[in-house]
């Protein structure tokens, strides 16, 4: 019998690798209606199969690679992947989303989505082809990079253009760090890369030549009227040109642009790195993610000097700030080899570039010497050091092994006050946006459900002030302060829209650039978009039910886990350090807990513990959740 | 006038940045479905830079019409195209070899060859061309 709903394929796959066994499951109609796709799927299967306590490198963990219901349709970016499981690197709840041609692939090939569960014993890789999988023997792919596990796919099938996403040596040796990618797009975020390599799988290939089929004629027109709503958006032609990096001289001016580890939200070389210096020595070609209007993809190329021959794709703003302004490092030339080697060994850029700042500012208050980096002088402002560092952890060689563990391990193990320069939340290291210059982020970092990161509240529009956008989607009452970055009102209220926006955006799956950055579309679009294709019929408070259903589903995990507000903290550093720029005189510290009072009061979670509430649990037909809370003692009193 | 569709970029600003929009538009053009495989232009991509249009170049003198031994591909009276009678073809794949193009494919369920056929003179592909550099070009221009 056809699925309900259209837009999905009806099945997906649940691989045990201990006995080496394939199996396909018809995807449960209260699945999509409940929990959407994405993001919605795998929290649930989290929720449910992945219990308190469970050590992420064990076979108990489930590594699940989900699409969305617009995934493979002509809808505005609807070409991402979202990967889901318990995190290595912060023992939470954790997912990594990456753009790029792999989520499609998997649709074409049949599948809604693969559910990986066990560890094999050697490794393989998952061959996936119209409405057929099966796992493959990986011995020969085993040690080698993520474009070279692709290349070897292509060889061995005799065919490029099979969609691969795989891990690299960082995966394999369980750098908490660890990336999947997939054609030099990254799903990299809470060490989803180590999970792979635990169960040593090495990648998933696919190719299909299925259907996705839509509910309504009109949904095509629609989706056009999308597309073009995105291009007249006055950001979007810069977006187009430059990409994330152009961000960089932005983000620099208001002092958001993290510096030395965090000490400043400036960086007195960023004219050096800037988009404009890409576009003028490196920059190929300008290249796109599967069905996306914008193309803020790029392929660059350094063509003299030390670096020469180096050949990427990228570098996106988040990886110039991690191996560049964060380390003091002016280079750029260096930078795009250091993203091209954490590409090629599969690591997140943001969490290397923080481990690598970290580890410098340890080496100069004399926490770490040449003893414990085997002879490697660490200062600022060396790309050298950067690159070094790079392999070192790749490897997990030397003082590399340490820093693969996440800074707030290697600050355990290094001790002597190293946790002060550990910038990070509930174990992820912090992406480049300084929250005392953009404060909407103070409160952004700590209540994302997987540590410090942008991605989950992404509140955007008072990085710079978008007043249409602002009085569009909250309306006039909340002007100025709502555009205001160095503001903290309305800003609760702000991000918990933008978890819950995220959160169906990874379900549908679709970029937040469109729904958040630039801010082109919103609820409504996506509530009509949805329905359309799959013919459920969702207004936009059905929509906004199902985004607060997962984001609390995602905390309830967390809170099972032992996480409460004493959790939800900026590091030390920014909470009693002033910033720089518009941010000069502020510190997070007199901010935070009166902006986390008033989200949990939003959000009807218990002020004291951070708790979700049973009549908010409710509400959000979680009676089951509630009930498993209550019976370990985490269900708040009232 | 015969005309075929073309890319015109200038990279590396405006360049086709290998979304794969146009497969989609085609595939829901032709087939009301969205399927890559449907679809009768392709966008092939390789490595971190290139993509490249593989599509029919509507050739005056056509390989695949002498190569149909059921004379199944035709030129479109009103747009000049060269395109396959579906009523005709038998699906032998006769043609596919014959394209110095590698623009010709087989439906993946209908036994039938597919090819671009111009969409009757409106191509959907380069109406939804998010990078414009899709273009309608005469031919031998």
């Amino acid at each position: 019998m056809p699925f309900k709903y259209s837009g999905y394929t009806g099945k997906y796959l649940r691989v045990d690798l201990i006995r080496g066994k394939v199996s396909e499951v018809p995807t449960e109609e209260w699945r999509a209606s409940r929990y959407l796709g994405g993001n919605g799927f795998g929290t649930k299967i989290l929720w449910d199969e992945v219990p308190a306590g469970t050590d992420p490198f064990s076979p108990e963990n489930r590594l699940i690679f989900a699409t969305g219901s617009l995934t493979g349709t002509i809808w505005p970016t609807a070409g991402r992947l979202e990967v889901i499981g318990k995190s290595p690197l912060t023992g939470i709840y954790g997912d990594a989303n990456s753009g790029g041609h792999f989520a499609p692939e998997l649709k074409y090939a049949g599948y809604d989505m693969i559910i990986f569960q066990g560890r094999s014993d050697r490794p393989v890789y998952l061959w996936v082809e119209d409405d057929n999988a099966e796992l493959r023997d990986a011995s020969h792919l085993w040690g080698k990079t993520t474009w070279e596990t692709e290349r070897a796919i292509h060889r061995d099938h005799d065919d490029d253009q099979i969609k691969v996403a795989s891990i690299g040596p960082a995966g394999e040796n369980k750098v908490r760090f660890a990336s999947i990618m997939t054609s030099g797009r990254a799903a990299a975020r809470t060490g989803q890369g180590a999970i792979m390599g635990d169960k040593k799988l090495k990648c998933i290939a696919a190719r299909g030549t299925k259907d996705v089929n839509v509910a309504s004629d009109e949904f095509y027109e629609y989706a056009y009227k999308i597309h073009q709503q995105i291009l007249a958006n006055e950001y979007t032609p810069n977006t187009s040109r430059y990409g994330t990096p152009g961000l960089v001289t932005l983000m620099n001016e208001i002092g958001r642009f993290p510096t030395k580890n965090f000490q400043r939200g400036d960086f007195e070389h960023a004219n050096e790195i800037s988009a404009e210096v890409i576009e003028r020595d490196f920059l190929v070609k300008r290249t796109g993610c599967f069905a996306c209007p914008i193309g803020c993809g790029r392929a660059a190329e350094v063509r003299k000097g030390p670096y020469k021959g180096t050949y990427t794709e990228g570098v996106e703003y988040e990886t110039i700030n991690a191996l560049g302004a964060r380390a003091w490092n002016r280079d750029m030339a260096s930078i795009l080899k250091g993203d091209l080697l954490c590409d090629s060994y599969g690591l997140d850029t943001i969490s290397t570039g923080g481990g690598i700042a970290f580890a410098i500012e340890c080496f100069e208050n004399g926490i770490i010497t040449k003893k414990d980096t085997g002879g490697l002088e660490l200062k600022w402002g060396d790309p050298e050091v950067v690159l070094q560092l790079i392999e070192k952890i790749a490897r997990r060689e030397g003082i590399g092994n340490v820093l693969a563990e996440g800074v707030r391990m290697a600050a355990q193990k290094f001790g002597k006050g190293a946790d002060y320069y550990a910038i990070h939340v509930k174990g992820m290291e912090t992406s480049a946006q300084d929250p005392r210059a953009q404060q909407s982020y103070i409160l952004a970092h700590i209540t994302s459900t997987r540590g410090a990161d942008h991605l989950k509240g992404f509140p955007c529009i008072d990085e710079s002030g978008y007043v249409d956008a602002a009085v569009e989607r909250y309306g006039r009452q909340y002007l100025p302060e709502i555009v205001d970055g160095v503001s903290t009102k309305y800003k609760p209220m702000v991000v918990k829209d933008g978890e819950e926006l995220g959160a169906i955006a990874d379900s549908a799956i679709v970029c937040k650039f469109g729904t958040q950055f630039p801010p082109c579309y919103y609820w409504p679009e996506l509530a009509k978009g949805i329905s359309l294709a799959t013919g459920m019929k969702l207004d936009v408070a059905e929509l906004k039910k199902i985004g607060e259903r997962i984001y609390n589903l995602q905390r309830c995990f967390n809170v099972r886990e032992g996480i409460s507000r004493k959790d939800d903290t900026q590091p030390k550093r920014i909470l009693v350090e002033s910033g720089s720029g518009r941010a000069k005189g502020y510190s997070a510290g007199p901010l935070q807990d009166p902006m986390l009072d008033e989200y949990y009061e939003l959000r009807k979670w218990d002020k004291k513990t951070g708790w979700p509430t049973r009549a908010k649990l409710e509400e959000l037909d979680l009676k089951d959740v509630t009930d498993a809370l209550e019976k370990i003692g985490r269900l708040p009193e009232s | 006038m015969a005309k075929k569709i073309v890319l015109i970029e200038d990279p590396p600003l405006k360049t086709c940045v290998g979304c794969r929009t146009c497969e989609l538009a085609c595939s829901f053009e032709h087939d009301e479905t969205f399927n890559p495989k449907k679809s009768r232009i392709r966008i092939a991509r390789k490595g971190p830079a290139i993509s490249y249009l593989v599509v029919c170049v509507q050739c005056l003198k056509a390989p695949c019409m002498e190569a149909c031994p059921t004379k199944a591909i035709v030129r479109d009276p009103k747009t000049n195209a060269v395109v396959v009678r579906e009523d005709l073809c038998n699906g032998c794949g006769a043609c596919i070899p014959s394209c110095p193009f590698n623009a010709i494919f087989m439906h993946p369920e209908k036994n039938i060859a597919i090819k671009c056929d111009l969409c009757g003179g409106r191509p959907a592909c380069i109406k939804y061309c998010p990078q414009r550099v899709l273009r309608y070009a005469e031919q031998g221009g």
